[in-house]
């Protein structure tokens, strides 16, 4: 029902939104369905991360730290698959997703907030304390990010090109483990940006499969190269830490990694899109 | 060289030391005595065609890189390597060797779809100078150590870096599975050819770590040669090395061959890369005449301290010295190279550049050698040399950091690729 909506309204949206772009007009409706598609997957993962933060906020006010840090990982996944497109807001990405060493001052900075603010808190100092103005903050610029991009008509080059950053973001952050330095719960934010790739590939995958055959079987194998690798470090659920990824695993990672951005990173070519 | 193709040297030459002479030389070669013309400031430096143009031939029986002219800049870059299969390992020689021979020889960038991202970087323009750029590539014993289809086909001497006395090894500074070393008139080209190799080969490799260096060009004396370049910390360095025009020389001392090395690595060459910190702020604070003893030589001419105005290839006279009035024993390169006819078979051949790496937590510059010499035998060579070395006074001055044993393939032919032989024998074992 939620998706029935969601799927009209996104196709409406979309059309209206670069319809009058432009574009040429074959690739253009050629995209819809897949563009629907898509912004139907990322409203399902906004609504999730609203959700899940809620629950993992309230452990952090109700100063339960293993709770918290349990919720910790699993509740950033939501947001991690659709990184391209929360993006997009750079204020909220500061605020829900930066690192300490985005800021001169690093921990010590007040303007340090998120997910990686509670994360310190949680890992580092073992104590939720100080951490409920982050807590409600962070519950607020999640909400927010939900109603905005609902009301966000995507741009196609920013879906189509989504595969390839997701994947600039694990070559640029996550494989040095520098993402969740302090939790290193990396493997669970690599496996959701991968997720998050991988479902525009998927999406878009019919449009080339047949003109492309030999780009869908390289993108096919190294996606299922991926998939290989991190299966080995799942446990109940989710994920070992990453200290436990060993070099070789780590070397592998990194070269699907960059491939699979390379080779994205044409996906808005081929589908003509400037 | 026969196969560095530079254009009229002895014109060149002849004008640097008519300039010389007449004392007016400006920092810069000849070539860029032009007339001066009113240049706004967003025009970039003044090019060369003809450095532009210089090219060293990738081809040959052995690696070019090694025993052809150092240019001005290099990069040694190490790298990690995923490998599934031998057919893996095929297909990145055969793709590299295809990067390497374009990147050489330069030449247009294949135009693509604008809606596509380009085919390179685009550093050097539409355009490319070959720039005296060479491409030398080499294996670590990890990936020897690591690779069950390359069991039995390690060169003999090829082993992992340990740590000698005075090292204080940084993990992420040291080893890999293949380093490949850059060397062009221009850094930019170095970067490029490694932003290209990257880019191209991402399916296989790793970037684990890389050194970009430089040496300062040197004018001709007035004899017509070119003296050494200096290191960082002022002295001349390479005083000594071997004749690289002198074949025999090479083949004795740089080129690996003989009966305890496998066939496929004939032709090939041990390289040691040391990644070795300055401390330059003290030895800037340290007396002329103690620095000169530490190295053995003069500053101001590289000749060595019993001969101090013979110049920097006067062979010292060691035996002349038993009680090292002149020149001490500890002194550097008396450690280094007795002048015994032991010392004939510890040669090797010293390719360094220097590096600035900005500024370290402390205040201080991070400035250093990046060294590399080159041997037929690693144990013979660089590593009996550093162990007559350790201890040396030299050691307050120096730390080093990083580096790595690798072991360059044999050259390549045109139609073959590098490493073809390696393959070969590992398919057949």
């Amino acid at each position: 029902m939620l998706a029935r909506q969601l799927r009209s309204t996104a196709l409406a949206l979309a059309l209206i939104g670069w319809g009058g772009a432009a574009l040429a007009a074959d690739p253009s409706l050629d995209l819809v369905a897949p563009l629907a598609d898509y912004k139907i997957y990322v409203a399902e993962n906004t609504a999730k991360l609203v959700e899940d933060t809620k629950a993992f906020t309230e452990a952090v006010k109700a100063g339960d730290v293993e709770k918290a840090k349990s919720l910790f990982a699993p509740t950033r996944m939501s947001y991690e698959r659709i990184e391209p497109i929360a993006e997009l807001f750079s204020d909220l990405d500061v605020s829900i997703d930066a690192r300490a060493d985005d800021f001169e001052k690093a921990e010590a900075d007040d303007a340090f907030s998120g997910f990686h603010r509670i994360e310190h808190g949680l890992w580092e100092k073992g104590s939720t304390e100080g951490l409920e103005g982050y807590a409600d903050k962070l519950l607020a610029d999640v909400t927010d990010l939900d109603a905005r991009i609902n009301g966000l008509t995507f741009p196609p080059e920013v879906v189509v090109g989504g595969a390839a950053v997701l994947m600039e973001e694990v070559a640029a952050t996550k494989i040095s483990g520098e993402e969740d330095r302090y939790s290193h719960t990396d493997l669970w934010d690599f496996d959701a940006n991968f997720e998050g790739s991988q479902k525009i590939y998927e999406l878009l995958r019919p449009l080339i499969a047949e003109k492309e055959a030999d780009f869908v079987a390289k993108v096919d194998g190294n996606f299922k190269a991926v998939d290989e690798v991190l299966v080995k470090y799942q446990k109940d659920g989710g994920y070992v830490s990453y200290e436990e990824l060993t070099d070789a695993d780590r070397n592998l990672l990194s070269t699907k990694v960059n491939t699979l951005a390379e080779d994205l990173s044409t996906l808005r070519g081929k589908l003509g899109l400037g | 060289m026969d196969d560095h193709r530079t254009l009229p040297r002895r014109a060149l030459l002849k004008a640097l030391a008519l300039g010389a002479a007449a004392g007016a030389l400006p920092a810069l070669p000849a070539r860029a005595q032009q007339p001066e013309q009113a240049r706004n400031v967003d025009a970039a430096p003044q090019g060369h065609a003809e450095s532009a143009r210089q090219s060293v031939p990738f081809h040959g029986p052995h690696q070019a890189g090694i025993t052809t002219p150092r240019p001005a800049n290099g990069i040694v870059a190490a790298f990690d390597l995923v490998l599934g299969s031998l057919d893996d390992f095929e297909r990145m020689l055969r793709l590299l060797t295809e990067r390497a021979e374009f990147l050489t020889a330069g030449g247009p960038v294949p135009q693509r779809d604008p809606k596509l991202p380009p085919a390179d970087s685009g550093l050097l323009g539409p355009v490319i100078s070959p720039d005296n750029l060479t491409i030398t590539v080499a294996l670590g014993d990890s990936l020897f150590q690591n690779q069950p289809w390359l069991a039995g086909l390690k060169p003999a001497r090829l082993q992992r870096m340990v740590q000698f006395r005075n090292d204080a090894l940084d993990p992420s500074l040291c080893h890999g599975d293949m380093s490949i070393q850059f060397c062009a008139n221009l850094q930019d080209t170095c970067l490029y050819a490694l932003r290209d190799i990257l880019k191209n080969l991402s399916e296989f490799v790793v970037l684990r770590w890389m050194v970009e260096g430089s040496v300062p060009p040197e004018l001709p004396g007035p004899d017509g040669t070119t003296p050494s370049a200096r290191n960082f910390l002022g002295f001349r360095d390479g005083s000594a090395n071997p004749d690289a025009t002198d074949k025999a020389a090479m083949d004795r001392i740089v080129w690996t061959g003989g009966k305890d090395e496998p066939q496929w690595a004939h032709g090939g060459s041990y390289q040691a890369v040391r990644i070795i910190r300055n401390l330059v702020e003290r030895w800037d604070r340290t007396p002329l005449r103690e620095q000169e003893r530490i190295f053995g030589r003069m500053k101001h001419n590289g000749a060595p301290l019993d001969a101090p105005e013979a110049g920097e290839r006067h062979v010292p006279d060691y035996a002349a010295d038993p009680d090292g009035t002149a020149t001490p024993h500890s002194a550097h390169i008396r450690l280094a190279n007795p002048r015994t006819p032991d010392s004939q078979k510890h040669l090797m051949l010293r390719r360094p550049f220097n590096y600035s790496r900005g500024a370290l937590k402390n205040g201080q510059l991070d400035q250093g050698l990046l060294f590399i010499a080159w041997q037929a035998d690693l144990q013979a060579g660089f590593i009996a040399v550093q162990e007559k070395l350790n201890g040396e006074p030299l050691e307050e001055y120096i730390k080093p950091i990083g580096g790595g044993y690798f072991f360059a393939l044999p050259g390549v032919q045109p139609g073959d690729y590098l490493g073809s032989a390696l393959v070969t024998a590992a398919r057949r074992s």
